[in-house]
């Protein structure tokens, strides 16, 4: 309802209210002396006075007055006074409905005003706890946008800049921009701290104590208290984007931290495990090199030998390197064919028969093993990887086993060490190329590498799983592959 | 080269090593140069051959699987001077200067060639004989030290040393041919409130040097370990 809707209202609330007095009057004035009739017109009066303001009140007073002479006093019928009581009756009308009035109109004032700021403290309080829980640099500004467009009834539109340059118009909230860009620019190189106005726009400068990160343009002119308003409001903004911004640089700073360290390990892992064999091709041919002549034939044919072991353990480095390559880009390619377990098993012992150093291992391939639809050399590798580590882990005179099983719907390979076991915190962590890079080259992980990691990619690639779990009596460890089964069809 | 003409032969030498390949190629060579070899795969087993066959020497891989290569010596220095050469795939030189600050003589890098390091192998051995010596009068090069008198020659002449001059060159010639860090030697001449002012020590090396008259690209007395340290040349 529009201001004077409202208040043609009040004042037609006034004259009916004299009505309804006139009314209570007629059926009254029998049973009451005259006099107090004017106490009931006063009651009315009041009644308006203190639900409708100073004007409608001293309209009532009036027609009160008139009423009141009118049918009540003598002569009847007729607006002549013939008492002075009734001039003072008039006057004291006219007094009271001022003063009533007058301190009605001041409380609604204050009603109106008190819950004025009420809506816009909860409107604030709104706005804040936005601000506080902005998840990212782009809400805040947005958020802003709306709360202004919301509150002043005004378009607003935020521009923000992108490295210094002159911003550019981002979110929109009321209606679509109309800025020209050179009143952008303007508005932008002044740079004011104060808010300031290009006619029609009121600009505000959004910042936070780094930087300034662009304008929030307000259709209109505003008020002192408007702009007091939104002044605050574009600082807790800036506050919120400096927090936003903090919280960023943070994540940002972690990712390549990790990123980092998980590319020291690796380098230093895949160092160690390139260099290793190296070491022992150099020793060896240095040593033959320089003091052939006094070594015997034997220890010279050792010395070759090694060379040549050290040179494959080299390739197989190389080749362990490639295709984590290949398993980490997701280009690694399966060439499935039917393959008996047997074959594998039996190649992948042969690669490392050199490596054995009198350990036992034993074999125990169930005969009723399917053949596997897999790709045969990925498989090998994978198990020549598990192999790899069971001998490292294993004791001098130490047993490896080496077993396989059909297990419902799947095939399970278990390569059995005695060696120390791996505590059950870690069982899932070693397949963590960041863990086994980390403490690769130090101490009990030595050596791990990649093995690991590459062998679980490798198997996860045919739809396998691979664990670790305790070894047979809680001695060692067994790893264990999970291979399914596929029908011959 | 021929083997067996170097009077330390017949040392003892302990290797430890998890890598059969190494350990292999290190046990043939060192065989065919008559010394008498020791092995170990585990550091443990290596601690318990040091107590039971007392090697003269202990080539060290840092990098075992039951114990760190570091932990090896600090526990084998509680009770045994034994020297030890550290083998290690880590460049780095913060691992290096670790080893040494914990009482290892010096490393050799992996890879290396079998040269070098029997070239270490002879310098250690003649460094602790001449250490178990402790002769009042040092020699080695043309360089003459007087540990009595204090007196410094080079090629005959006398060469006039500050006080911590002398002291530099006395630390060096009492740990001949291991490799002193910088942290060890500032703690020794300066005291363990300066052991991180390497530039003190650079300054007092160039002075030394220069009166030695030793040109520091090609070292006669004292080589610098690049990043970790000095040491003493020896020659017979």
């Amino acid at each position: 309802m529009s201001r004077s809707a409202k208040r043609v209202a009040a004042y037609a609330g006034a004259a009916a209210a004299v009505l309804v007095t006139v009314g209570l009057a007629f059926l009254l004035h029998r049973l009451m002396p005259h006099a107090n009739l004017s106490l009931l017109f006063l009651t009315g009066v009041l009644m308006v006075a203190a639900r409708s303001g100073l004007g409608p009140s001293l309209l009532a007073s009036v027609l009160s007055f008139l009423a009141f002479n009118y049918f009540f006093t003598k002569p009847y019928f007729t607006l002549q006074v013939a008492d002075d009581g009734d001039v003072a009756t008039l006057a004291f009308f006219l007094v009271i409905a001022a003063i009533t009035g007058n301190l009605a109109a001041r409380m609604y004032r204050e009603v109106s005003m008190r819950q004025h700021s009420l809506q816009r403290m909860s409107e604030l309080y709104d706005f804040s706890r936005q601000m506080s829980s902005a998840a990212g640099t782009a809400a805040v500004p947005e958020a802003l946008a709306q709360h202004l467009n919301k509150s002043l009834g005004r378009a607003v539109w935020v521009l923000l800049s992108d490295a210094g340059k002159t911003p550019t118009v981002k979110f929109e909230a009321g209606q679509p921009s109309d800025l020209a860009p050179d009143e952008i620019e303007t508005a932008w190189l002044s740079k004011a701290t104060q808010p300031f106005s290009i006619a029609p726009w009121t600009f505000f400068l959004l910042a936070t104590s780094r930087e300034q990160m662009g304008l929030i343009a307000i259709q209109g002119e505003l008020d002192s208290e408007q702009m007091d308003s939104v002044q605050s409001l574009c600082e807790q903004a800036g506050v919120a984007l400096e927090r936003t911004r903090l919280v960023e640089d943070l994540e940002e700073t972690r990712v390549v931290y990790e990123t980092e360290q998980l590319r020291s390990a690796l380098l230093s892992s895949v160092s160690h495990d390139l260099r290793t064999p190296l070491a022992s091709i150099i020793g060896s041919t240095t040593s033959l090199l320089e003091y052939g002549d006094s070594i015997s034939p034997d220890d010279r044919r050792e010395l070759l030998e090694t060379v040549v072991e050290e040179s494959q353990r080299l390739d197989r480095h190389i080749q362990n390197l490639l295709d984590m390559t290949r398993i980490g880009q997701g280009g690694l390619k399966l060439r499935r064919d039917w393959v008996d377990l047997h074959d594998t098993v039996s190649s992948a012992l042969n690669r490392l028969r050199s490596d054995f150093r009198g350990l036992e291992v034993e074999i125990d391939v169930a005969p009723a093993v399917p053949l596997l639809w897999i790709h045969g050399v990925l498989i090998e590798q994978a198990l020549v990887n598990l192999l790899d580590n069971a001998i490292r882990y294993s004791p001098d005179n130490g047993r490896i086993t080496v077993s396989a099983r059909a297990q419902g719907a799947v095939v399970e390979i278990d390569v059995c060490d005695e060696g120390p076991g791996i505590p059950e915190s870690e069982r899932e962590l070693i397949f963590d190329m960041f863990y086994s890079a980390q403490h690769g080259d130090r101490g009990k992980h030595q050596g791990t590498g990649l093995g690991l990691t590459i062998c679980r990619g490798m198997v996860g690639a045919h739809h396998g799983e691979v664990v670790a779990l305790e070894g047979p009596n809680g001695r060692g460890t067994c790893m264990r592959i999970t291979l399914p089964i596929y029908d011959k069809e | 080269m021929d083997a067996g003409s170097d009077n330390a032969a017949e040392a003892k030498i302990l290797i430890v090593e998890d890598e059969a390949q190494i350990r292999k190629f290190l046990r043939i060579s060192l065989q065919a140069h008559g010394y008498t070899v020791l092995e170990a795969r585990l550091g443990e087993d290596g601690l318990a051959l040091c107590a039971s066959h007392q090697p003269e020497l202990v080539i060290l891989d840092l990098g075992l699987p039951d114990l760190d290569g570091q932990d090896f010596i600090a526990r084998l220095r509680e009770w045994s001077e034994v020297p030890v050469i550290v083998l290690s795939v880590r460049a780095s030189e913060s691992e290096k200067v670790r080893a040494l600050d914990a009482g290892a003589n010096d490393y050799v890098t992996k890879p290396f060639g079998i040269n070098e390091l029997m070239a270490r192998i002879r310098s250690v051995l003649r460094g602790s004989q001449a250490t178990h010596a402790a002769q009042p009068l040092f020699e080695s090069d043309g360089l003459q030290v007087d540990l009595l008198q204090r007196e410094v020659k080079v090629d005959g002449a006398a060469v006039h040393l500050s006080k911590k001059e002398y002291e530099l060159l006395r630390l060096l010639i009492s740990h001949p041919a291991q490799v002193l860090t910088h942290q060890q030697i500032l703690r020794e001449v300066w005291g363990p409130a300066q052991q991180n002012e390497t530039h003190y020590l650079r300054v007092l090396m160039g002075q030394l040097r220069q009166k030695l008259r030793d040109d520091p690209t090609h070292p006669r007395f004292i080589v610098t370990v690049q990043g970790v340290g000095y040491r003493l040349a020896i020659q017979p």
